[in-house]
């Protein structure tokens, strides 16, 4: 690292000690009343609590399997209808204005009818998690798969490739970068669809956390549940950044 | 008889045959004609390479000859076969070396691309990698990725890749086109030697007339709108060629002068 990169990442952890500090200080001039408001101090301390005498770890782990297993499966299946769609122009003529229809329709509105037909279960959380997070990775792959070189697509037919060497070998990779970053959009949505659906179908989680610490005003607790969360989109963020930058080296081989 | 001449005449009896022909063979794409009529024959092991203006159908003309288009009437085939589909013993080289390689893989596995192709078994590939990668000048460059190496580099591997089919024919489309004289040159006297070597038949597309000359037993010049053939010369200069010599040579200096006044022509 040289020292410009130093310097910037320096100033950058002096900014968050700056908020952290400006919090602890609005906590202990009571600018808000430590009912709703803990300080710093506090949530550490509630956060350090809930780990080694609750059942914050289970709560986190509840989470991080909702949002793991739904966006695990919206990866899947979204992968294998972007290839399927961004593969034939005809597919995309024919397929693509449905697909504007279902994407922009807000997923909360899904959430009623997803409780209606599968109850208040673990099942309905995965349906509406990968609902949700599928869209970014559909569309992304189709545009993905569009964008490949047709030259390579030559290339291909003169080597006399099978559809299936043609689609593992060439599209795909090719197509790689931008799967990537409609995957990375959707784990941000997975988190989000995670905590609303152990809010409203009240499974184990922090979601339910957060919610049974804010209706028994012990701000405290609903404040590590919300930095856990925190940390938990931030980590996930980062390691998609570092498979990011494993799988796509090819990329940034030259410069 | 010595050796070399019952060579000669074996090779002379071979170029007697015909490997790929054109014949009567016409393509239209979108209402316009791009190819009539063209009749052309090209012999095993010879290196024929098509001249013409732009727009005069030579790249049509190599695709037709890839199969990857089909002509709309008359035939083009191979070894007396119509060619429908692209076959893996011919090998096409494309001009734009930038698109046709993989910028994921590295130079060994953009090579690897044709032997899985051909279903070579993995642990033969790293030897047939280094081989080919030594063969066209890229020792050591192995673990590049295309975006790291020069113009040259990358159409060597190109080549590189195309070798790997084992082809009996190679199409080049403007190979060099895009590269700077030097490089050019080099490239040049490297495929003559490839493909001499290897009893290779290759039809080489250019704009470049010296190249034609330089590197073909015979040149065809086409004609525009729509495409048809126009000239036909043989190339009687001494093999192997030699940059300086063989474009110093009273012969190259008529066929080019005659090349010259038929493409100059054409343009009117």
């Amino acid at each position: 690292m040289n020292r410009a990169a130093i310097l910037w990442r320096v100033a950058s952890i002096l900014v968050a000690a700056g908020l952290i500090a400006a919090w602890q200080l609005a906590a202990n001039l009571r600018l808000v009343s430590p009912v709703f408001l803990p300080g710093p101090d506090r949530a550490w301390a509630a956060l350090v609590r809930g780990f080694s005498s609750g059942d914050l770890a289970g709560k986190l782990i509840g989470t991080l399997e909702h949002m793991a297993y739904g966006w695990l499966a919206a990866s899947i299946a979204g992968i294998a209808l972007g290839a399927l769609i961004g593969s034939s122009k005809m597919m995309r003529a024919y397929v693509a204005p449905s697909l504007e229809f279902l994407r922009p329709l807000p997923v909360s509105a899904i959430i009623p009818v997803a409780i209606a037909m599968l109850g208040l279960t673990r099942g309905m959380a995965l349906f509406v998690i990968a609902f949700g997070a599928i869209w970014p990775i559909v569309l992304a792959t189709i545009h993905g798969f569009a964008a490949v070189e047709p030259r390579l697509y030559e290339v291909a037919r003169s080597l006399q490739m099978s559809r299936a060497a043609i689609i593992g070998k060439i599209a795909l990779p090719s197509a790689l970068p931008d799967i990537l970053a409609g995957m990375r959009l959707s784990l941000t949505v997975a988190l989000i669809l995670s905590v609303v659906c152990e809010i409203l179908a009240g499974l184990d989680g922090l979601g339910q956390w957060v919610l049974l610490s804010a209706r028994a005003f012990r701000s405290a607790d609903l404040f590590a549940g919300v930095i856990l969360l925190g940390a938990t989109g931030y980590l996930t963020s980062i390691a998609m950044s570092l498979v990011e930058q494993r799988l796509l080296a090819w990329q940034t081989a030259a410069r | 008889m010595s050796i070399v001449a019952m060579l000669d005449e074996a090779r002379a009896a071979r170029r007697q045959k015909t490997l790929i022909a054109f014949n009567a063979a016409t393509l239209r794409l979108g209402g316009k004609t791009i190819i009539e009529n063209l009749d052309l024959e090209v012999r095993p092991g010879e290196f024929l390479c098509i001249v013409g203006a732009s727009g005069c159908g030579k790249t049509t003309a190599l695709r037709l000859a890839a199969g990857l288009y089909r002509p709309t009437s008359g035939a083009v085939t191979f070894d007396g076969e119509p060619i429908t589909e692209p076959r893996r013993e011919v090998a096409i080289v494309f001009q734009d070396y930038g698109k046709a390689l993989l910028p994921w893989r590295t130079a060994a596995g953009n090579i690897s691309l044709a032997l899985e192709a051909s279903r070579v078994p993995a642990r033969e590939r790293g030897a047939r990698i280094e081989a080919l990668l030594r063969k066209v000048g890229l020792p050591g460059h192995a673990d590049k990725y295309p975006s790291e190496m020069s113009g040259g580099m990358q159409q060597r591997l190109q080549i590189a890749r195309c070798l790997a089919q084992e082809p009996t024919t190679l199409l080049m489309d403007e190979p060099f086109g895009a590269l700077d004289a030097m490089t050019r040159q080099g490239l040049q006297d490297e495929v003559l030697s490839l493909t001499h070597a290897s009893q290779t038949t290759v039809i080489f597309v250019t704009h470049d007339l010296d190249e034609a000359i330089y590197l073909g037993d015979r040149v065809v010049g086409l004609l525009p709108h729509p495409g048809r053939i126009g000239i036909e010369l043989d190339v009687d200069l001494p093999r192997p060629r030699d940059q300086l010599a063989t474009r110093e040579h009273p012969e190259f200096l008529r066929l080019r002068r005659q090349l010259f006044d038929f493409i100059k022509a054409t343009e009117h």
